[in-house]
């Protein structure tokens, strides 16, 4: 993961140096102001890949060696199917929808929105997926 | 006695590479945070925007009172729950599920008091005329702590869901750790744009 990280630390460095010339160019701190929060975007992910490069270990991709097998293994639990995400978009659609015809939906839509995210958030800790 | 060649095959398959592979659901917050960290840049050109218009046309700003010693006690408490909440990741980290709760639920407090005293400041302008229709100042100083108010909201909302969980399973898995882990990432990322924010709307002015 070393390259990844270094790939978002440059973008960074790039950021930070166009920021400097930008400001010495314009003196106006919107753009200064955007295209430092710019680092930030680029380096929290820099550094973060290269914080986790440093914890794992050397992965397949930091070799030139490596095949597409020894990639292999264990990635993290993935949903096979679940109906929550449709029943969590169409409670915020309704909520923002409320904005626009009045407070009465916006609250029904507020309601919604919490009571499908607990559906969506305890899916796997209830009934045949509690442990 | 086992063939040669499966031995053989044994053998080849064995990495050079550790078993441990990056979290997905930790990497995936992180790029998420860098997007939602865009998302406050949009609010930060619009404060330096119309903060530079308005000066060009003559009006005042900030165009409030703003209480700077009540929002820097708010700002410490925001502060102290992000470090409350990463002792609450330590612990995690180790399993420990009773300590993981007294800090989630101490760090829930924490935050709860920071929105709670947002409110109170909302409450104090409103009554002195501060509203988000009566001036351009009125406008952004609203839409960036409100927009921050509701990412802390949502945070709090979190935190209940992370205490849920600890409570609905039987032991403490690794995926609880994991989901207590990235909530914290998204809490300190909401404490450093309210450091931003603050330092932006209180201090520079």
């Amino acid at each position: 993961m070393k390259i990844q990280g270094w790939m978002f630390v440059l973008c960074g460095l790039f950021f930070a140096a166009v920021d400097v010339v930008y400001w010495f160019w314009s003196k106006e701190p919107t753009g200064t102001a955007v295209l430092a929060i710019s680092v930030g975007l680029a380096l929290m992910i820099g550094y973060y890949l290269l914080f986790t490069a440093r914890r794992i270990g050397d992965q397949p991709e930091d070799s030139k060696e490596a095949d597409i097998s020894d990639g292999a293994g264990e990635l993290g639990f993935f949903s096979p199917h679940s109906w929550w995400p449709l029943f969590v978009c169409l409670s915020a659609a309704l909520t923002f929808f409320g904005f626009a015809i009045g407070m009465w939906l916006f609250l029904i839509g507020v309601f919604a929105t919490v009571m499908s995210m607990i559906g969506f958030v305890f899916q796997y800790y209830r009934g045949n997926f509690s442990h | 006695m086992l063939p040669v060649a499966t031995a053989s095959a044994i053998t080849t398959t064995t990495t050079p590479y550790g078993s441990r592979r990056p979290n997905l659901v930790q990497v995936g917050t992180i790029v998420w945070l860098s997007s939602e960290l865009m998302f406050f840049a949009a609010l930060f050109a619009m404060y330096f925007t119309i903060r530079s218009v308005s000066l060009g046309q003559g009006k005042p700003w900030p165009d409030a009172h703003l209480d700077i010693p009540y929002a820097t006690a708010n700002t410490i408490i925001l502060v102290l729950s992000s470090v409350t909440c990463q002792f609450g990741v330590w612990a995690a980290e180790k399993g420990q599920v009773k300590k993981l709760r007294f800090w989630y639920i101490f760090s829930f407090i924490l935050g709860a008091i920071f929105v709670a005293g947002q409110l109170n400041e909302y409450r104090v302008l409103v009554e002195e005329g501060v509203t988000l229709a009566s001036s351009a100042y009125g406008s952004v100083f609203y839409l960036t702590t409100g927009f921050h108010g509701l990412h802390v909201t949502g945070g709090l909302i979190a935190f209940l869901f992370i205490l849920g969980r600890t409570y609905a399973a039987k032991r403490f898995t690794h995926e609880q750790a994991t989901s207590a882990i990235v909530v914290s990432y998204y809490w300190h990322f909401v404490d450093v744009v309210w450091i931003g924010l603050f330092a932006t709307i209180y201090i520079i002015k």
